[in-house]
């Protein structure tokens, strides 16, 4: 009786477990994590998406350089990324690039200007990563999975 | 001393330039392959550099009209007012390696007497990625580096990355900007985050402080004669964001040391002298709204100069501000902030300090009123006014007012300024 009912707990744990890890990829959203199509890695955490596109992870884990680009502050998938994927005001992520630009301690993302050069920067750029509304995205790049 | 110190500098930078300038040769053609045949052309690599972004120059040059009652600040403001604020920057950063970058920047500012328009190397420094794996970095930087202290003192003098065109004044003094901007060291740095309690990081550098200019030896020692010099001087910052980005909080700690060395003739000790000041910073952010406060300890201590009255200086001064920013859109800001200074937290009115050396009172201590509004025309351009009314002269520069007895306690400060970055 107790051996079954420690089995039974054990297994809502081990469920209640399996369901919070999950990977819930998100499903409603109208655009992608874009990456160059050599980029080994295709699934990424919100976390590691936040420390890319604030300039502060440099490498992928194999060691060659990541590339971020990204639209102007003012594009509406710039906010829409900004807000909603990486839960950042624009403003903030302008202000963390500044730090980092004016006292040398990193790098600015590079600015392209539309979603076209979106496409043709990060399919061409080794080791890129970006984003594109989905119907945006054609051949050549890689949609990243993102994990919360 | 001063030359053998940009000279150290130099020859550093020259050497690592040599160092990457072949790795980057080896490394071009697996990042680029298609340029591979114009591997020879120089421009070529340049651009190649700057379209990867392994090369970037940045830059920016902003300049003030300042219109003051009474007292002056960088330079004759009071009267008719005048254009003596000018700050303009240019830097380079590169990446030659996926874990090395090397970041320079010039500096010219001009700000009255004690800032003339000579550029000065800002920072000058490579930067090497020890450690890294996705959201935990560790590494090492080496050369000149701006002092991290505070939010905002890492890129004070631009413009576009402070909230007003004179930034609180109680913290980031304008008076001894230069002991505080930068200084060269060697310093680690270090970060974690994680998903639900959010980010940490760290910095923490051996210094030399920069103490020969005429600002600081007015500061510290008055005007005795005889000169200060650097003695190793310890800078540390951790910094805390939540995961939602809306809080930010940092603690800051300077252990700066200079020696003293009296003149000949002078009748004084080879005295030393120790700023420990303590800085605590809380920002809490919302889509319109950030809320900024910062509070200061700043403790000095006079040692070893044989004289009664500078062996007997040990004082803390105390400095706090809050500050609200309201964007009404992107474009458009307005600021408000209280901004209050104590030389002396002992001696907050200076009285005790007027009778002892018959300077004013109002000389140690400062409340500034600000109100502000910034204009965002474009990414690139900025146009910015502000309004400070003043309470004391605790901030203000001996050398822009040399005859303390003559500054007016109650005094106003209007300012517009024109900012451009690239």
């Amino acid at each position: 009786m107790i051996k079954a009912i420690i089995r039974y707990l054990l297994q809502l744990i081990y469920f209640v477990y399996i369901l919070g890890a999950a990977p819930s990829a998100l499903a409603d959203q109208e655009y992608n994590v874009i990456v160059h199509p050599d980029v080994v890695e295709k699934n990424l955490s919100v976390n590691t998406l936040r420390a890319i596109f604030g300039m502060r992870m440099q490498t992928w884990p194999d060691g060659t350089k990541i590339r971020v680009f990204v639209l102007p502050d003012e594009a509406p998938l710039h906010q829409k990324f900004s807000k909603g994927m990486l839960r950042v005001f624009p403003y903030q992520l302008r202000a963390a690039w500044d730090r980092l630009v004016f006292s040398g301690i990193g790098h600015a993302p590079i600015s392209v200007a539309s979603p076209e050069e979106m496409q043709e920067k990060v399919s061409s750029t080794p080791g890129a990563i970006g984003y594109l509304w989905k119907n945006n995205i054609h051949r050549g790049v890689d949609v990243l999975q993102v994990q919360r | 001393m001063k030359n053998y110190c940009y000279l150290q500098i130099i020859k550093r930078f020259l050497v690592l330039m040599t160092l990457w300038s072949f790795s980057v040769q080896a490394q071009y053609p697996v990042d680029a392959p298609k340029s591979q045949a114009t591997l020879g052309s120089t421009t070529e690599w340049f651009r190649s550099m700057q379209s990867s972004g392994d090369l970037q120059i940045h830059g920016f040059a902003s300049q003030a009209f300042i219109k003051t009652t009474d007292n002056d600040v960088f330079g004759n403001s009071s009267g008719d007012g005048n254009f003596g604020f000018t700050e303009i920057g240019l830097n380079a950063l590169m990446r030659p390696l996926p874990r090395l970058q090397l970041s320079a920047q010039g500096l010219s500012r001009r700000a009255g007497e004690g800032t003339s328009a000579t550029p000065r190397l800002d920072f000058a420094f490579a930067d090497y990625r020890l450690f890294s794996q996705e959201t935990k970095q560790f590494g090492i930087r080496v050369g000149r580096l701006k002092n991290p202290f505070g939010f905002y003192n890492d890129t004070r003098d631009v413009a576009f990355t402070r909230p007003s065109i004179l930034l609180p004044q109680s913290i980031y003094f304008d008076r001894t900007r230069n002991l505080a901007l930068s200084s060269d060291q060697v310093q680690f740095y270090g970060e974690t985050s994680h998903l639900k309690y959010g980010t940490f990081s760290t910095q923490f550098g051996i210094n030399r402080p920069i103490v020969d200019d005429k600002d600081t030896a007015l500061s510290f020692v008055r005007n005795r004669p005889g000169s200060l010099s650097p003695k190793p001087t310890f800078i540390g910052r951790g910094i805390y964001e939540s995961s939602n980005n809306r809080f930010r909080m940092a603690l800051s700690g300077i252990w700066l040391n200079m020696a003293y060395d009296p003149a000949p003739g002078e009748n004084l000790g080879s005295g030393s002298i120790q700023f420990t000041p303590l800085y605590l910073s809380a920002q809490y952010n919302t889509e319109r709204w950030s809320l900024t406060s910062e509070y200061a300890l700043r403790h000095i201590e006079y040692r070893n100069f044989n004289n009664q009255m500078l062996d007997s200086l040990h004082f803390t001064g105390e400095s706090f501000y809050f500050q609200g920013v309201y964007r009404f859109n992107p474009k458009l800001e307005v600021l408000l902030r209280y901004d209050v200074l104590f030389s002396d937290r002992k001696d907050r009115d200076g009285k005790e300090w007027a009778a002892k050396t018959g300077a004013p009172a109002h000389s140690r201590f400062a409340r500034d009123i600000t109100a502000g509004m910034t204009w965002n025309v474009t990414p690139a351009f900025m146009l910015r006014a502000e309004y400070h009314r003043v309470n004391g002269t605790g901030w203000l520069s001996p050398l822009d007012n040399p005859v303390s007895a003559s500054t007016s306690q109650h005094w106003n400060l209007f300012a517009v300024q024109a900012s451009y970055r690239f």
